[in-house]
């Protein structure tokens, strides 16, 4: 973990970057920036740092080094799935002033890179700043500045700054084009309103291809990761692939009505009409918390449904795949 | 049987909405249901969150990525410092390798064709020429390097009515103030902000990328190479695994302490002459030094994704660190304020987030004496 840092080299990021140039939309503002919005921006981060930079952590584990930013006074912290990699861990933790102490693990989703993490000196209380809830305005065109210890907490050198602007918005992370490399993983993007908006994940090989776990999955995980879990999916992070449509029946009951052809559902002999009764013992009643259900599983995890077809009840293991890439999100 | 959930069930049956478990309903929806839409949106909407994502949950659908023209360093942002071309660009040359490769950019310090230069990126000044903004190129003439603060001294020979830099101070900026840099070897801008505190940057000394076996070879005439550093000088200059160092720098090297002592008291940039054996057959190559710290850190290339770093890249005396997108190349070029104060030298690229430049403090006042000296030399005095 000493560079903290997953580089993922895929071309396809080449090609999205190509089609966005085309297609501009109409109703942003006039394209050109101008010196006074520039000074806006200095004046604004120059007044939010001294207070968010306190709440920046330098983080130390095994032999790696990264960040991660406290979120509550009674020392709740984000960080990135891949720092800790497992929950429970204990991590030496470095704030800004140059206070040492400790942090415990709590959950991750390694599907996303989210993680939570908690400072174990409860005695006082600690400097932070608050996450942003409304995840969908970190939009492509806004302003963000991100904080980190690329490299490793240095005490001559600081925190690193970096203003940019965000690239790209995807359903559980930001792309920006502030700069990040290794030890970086875990600190924070921030808006400006001083609020959380993303958490340091991964770079590709272009400047301008920095990745940043949005505050999405820890929103939808909250309860989960607090509870120490380990959120887990594999591939691209879409989650099990049964490859059923659902609709409520007149009897209220969850019933099948379409099975996607080549799926785990076809080849387990599921069929349309069949009723869903439970997913591993769990009763299922509408069509949300049967979706919920199976996209809580990894691709090869097994699932026992209990089904009814023409008031005869059976029980049917499926082993979810991954999601065929054109049905995909 | 649905005591708490039977009102939500009530409607969701009314508009016989189906999912698929986990994804869009375009395809497999039947007709019939499609009809019905209108009346189930809002509760079809929610139930979808749950499966798509919180995106959805807000009335704003998701832009396409911005344009690489919005972005910090597209046109559109850098069209707010255009203006500043005349106190920036105008004020760098780039300097030349005699095939017309860019080596590195050079500040203008003096209309009479004085510039200042990363020196250990010519260490070879004769083998270089300068070209201005204007189109003008001009042979250089060394007139002082400097090597505790990594800047050269150079004269554009007969060159005169340049632009020079008006510098201001560097050290009342603070982090987060924005600044502008010339790069894409003199011709263009780039911005970037003040990103660390003003400091020291502390030097290892040079090195060039190699493990070497800690017995001397069997006959006691060299150091056999069993380790080549990613992206090293070594590297770069061909050496490979079990090639048998015998002279470094025209001395003769028995043991891997040798060849350490030699190297480290040099300077990264510096070039050394190596003779060694490869398959008992003896060659030669010539090495630049970087500085230790980079080798030893990129060891195994763990610094990816830098787009190239300087050989120096420690050993200053005070430095401005800032996040402008530059190469190696752009160093030596002016960073400047947004009023267009010159405030510092680029100075080396140090990873993919670092670049340091030498804040005016650092050096104005010192290269100010070594222009006075060059122009003014000392009277001969007559001998008796």
């Amino acid at each position: 973990m000493r560079t903290s840092f997953h580089l993922l080299l895929l071309t396809f990021l080449l090609s999205w970057q190509a089609s966005a140039a085309e297609q501009r939309q109409s109703n942003e503002k006039p394209p050109k920036t101008d010196l006074s919005e520039l000074l806006k921006i200095q004046s604004d981060v120059q007044k939010l740092l001294p207070r968010v930079r306190q709440a920046l952590v330098a983080i130390q584990s095994g032999d790696g080094t990264a960040s991660g930013v406290i979120i509550s006074a009674d020392g709740l912290m984000l960080t990135a799935a891949h720092v800790p990699n497992d929950p429970g861990k204990d991590m030496k933790v470095i704030l800004e002033d140059g206070t040492v102490t400790t942090a415990k693990s709590l959950g991750l989703d390694k599907t996303t890179d989210a993680a939570l993490a908690r400072l174990k000196d409860r005695g006082k209380p600690w400097p932070f700043v608050n996450l942003s809830r409304e995840v969908a305005k970190a939009q492509p065109g806004e302003w963000c500045f991100a904080l980190g210890h690329p490299g490793g907490f240095d005490k001559a050198r600081g925190p690193v700054l970096r203003v940019g602007r965000i690239i790209k918005q995807t359903a559980n992370s930001l792309h920006s084009d502030c700069v990040l490399m290794g030890g970086d993983s875990g600190g924070p993007l921030f808006n400006f309103n001083g609020e959380v908006i993303g958490i340091h994940s991964q770079i590709w090989e272009g400047r301008d291809q920095n990745v940043h776990v949005s505050m999405a999955p820890f929103l939808r995980s909250w309860e989960a990761m607090q509870k120490s879990q380990v959120i887990k999916t594999w591939g691209t992070g879409a989650g099990g692939y049964l490859g059923v449509a659902t609709v409520m029946n007149d009897r209220l009951d969850l019933e099948v009505a379409d099975v996607i052809d080549a799926s785990p559902a076809l080849e387990a002999g599921i069929r349309a009409g069949d009723v869903i009764l439970s997913v591993n013992g769990e009763a299922m009643t509408d069509q949300q918390q049967f979706s919920a259900t199976v996209k809580a599983r990894a691709a090869g995890d097994t699932l026992k449904l209990r089904l009814r077809t023409h008031d005869k009840e059976r029980d049917v293991s499926v082993q979810l795949a991954q999601k065929p890439q054109d049905e995909g999100q | 049987m649905f005591p708490s959930n039977w009102p939500k069930s009530r409607r969701m049956k009314d508009s016989k909405q189906m999912t698929k478990d986990e994804f869009k309903m375009t395809n497999g929806r039947p007709a019939a249901l499609r009809a019905r839409v209108p009346l189930s949106f809002g509760l079809r909407h929610s139930a979808f969150l749950v499966l798509l994502s919180p995106l959805l949950l807000h009335a704003d659908p998701p832009r396409l990525p911005l344009p690489q023209e919005d972005r910090t360093n597209g046109k559109h942002t850098l069209a707010a410092v255009e203006r500043l071309k005349p106190l920036t660009v105008a004020c760098a040359a780039r300097i030349e390798s005699p095939l017309g490769r860019a080596i590195c950019t050079a500040t203008i310090v003096g209309e009479d064709g004085y510039v200042l230069i990363k020196a250990s990126e010519v260490p070879e000044v004769h083998k270089t020429r300068i070209k201005f903004s204007d189109g003008r190129s001009a042979d250089l003439r060394e007139v002082h390097r400097e090597t505790r603060l990594d800047l050269l001294l150079a004269q554009a020979v007969g060159i005169t009515g340049l632009r020079a830099v008006s510098f201001g101070g560097a050290h009342s900026l603070g982090l987060g103030q924005w600044l502008c840099s010339v790069a894409d070897a003199g011709k263009e801008t780039r911005i970037g902000i003040v990103s660390a505190k003003f400091r020291r940057i502390p030097g290892e000394g040079a090195a060039m990328g190699i493990r070497m076996d800690a017995k001397a070879s069997k006959d006691g005439k060299g150091v056999r190479i069993v380790g080549i550093a990613s992206e090293s000088p070594a590297e770069a200059a061909g050496l490979q695994e079990d090639d048998v160092l015998i002279t470094i720098a025209g001395e003769k090297v028995g043991a891997q302490d040798r060849v350490y002592d030699i190297v480290r008291k040099r300077q990264p940039g510096e070039i050394i002459d190596i003779h060694y054996l490869r398959k008992d057959k003896e060659e030669s190559c010539r090495v630049r030094l970087a500085s230790r710290s980079k080798v030893l850190n990129n060891w195994e290339g763990e610094d990816f994704a830098n787009g190239g770093v300087s050989l120096r890249s420690d050993n200053f005396p005070e430095v401005l660190q800032h996040d402008i997108p530059l190469l190696p190349a752009d160093m030596g070029g002016p960073v400047a304020t947004l009023e267009g104060k010159v405030v510092g030298i680029n100075i080396a690229r140090v990873d993919r987030v670092t670049t340091f430049a030498l804040p005016v403090e650092a050096f104005w006042t010192e290269a100010q004496l070594w222009i006075k000296a060059d122009r003014h030399p000392p009277k001969a005095v007559l001998a008796q």
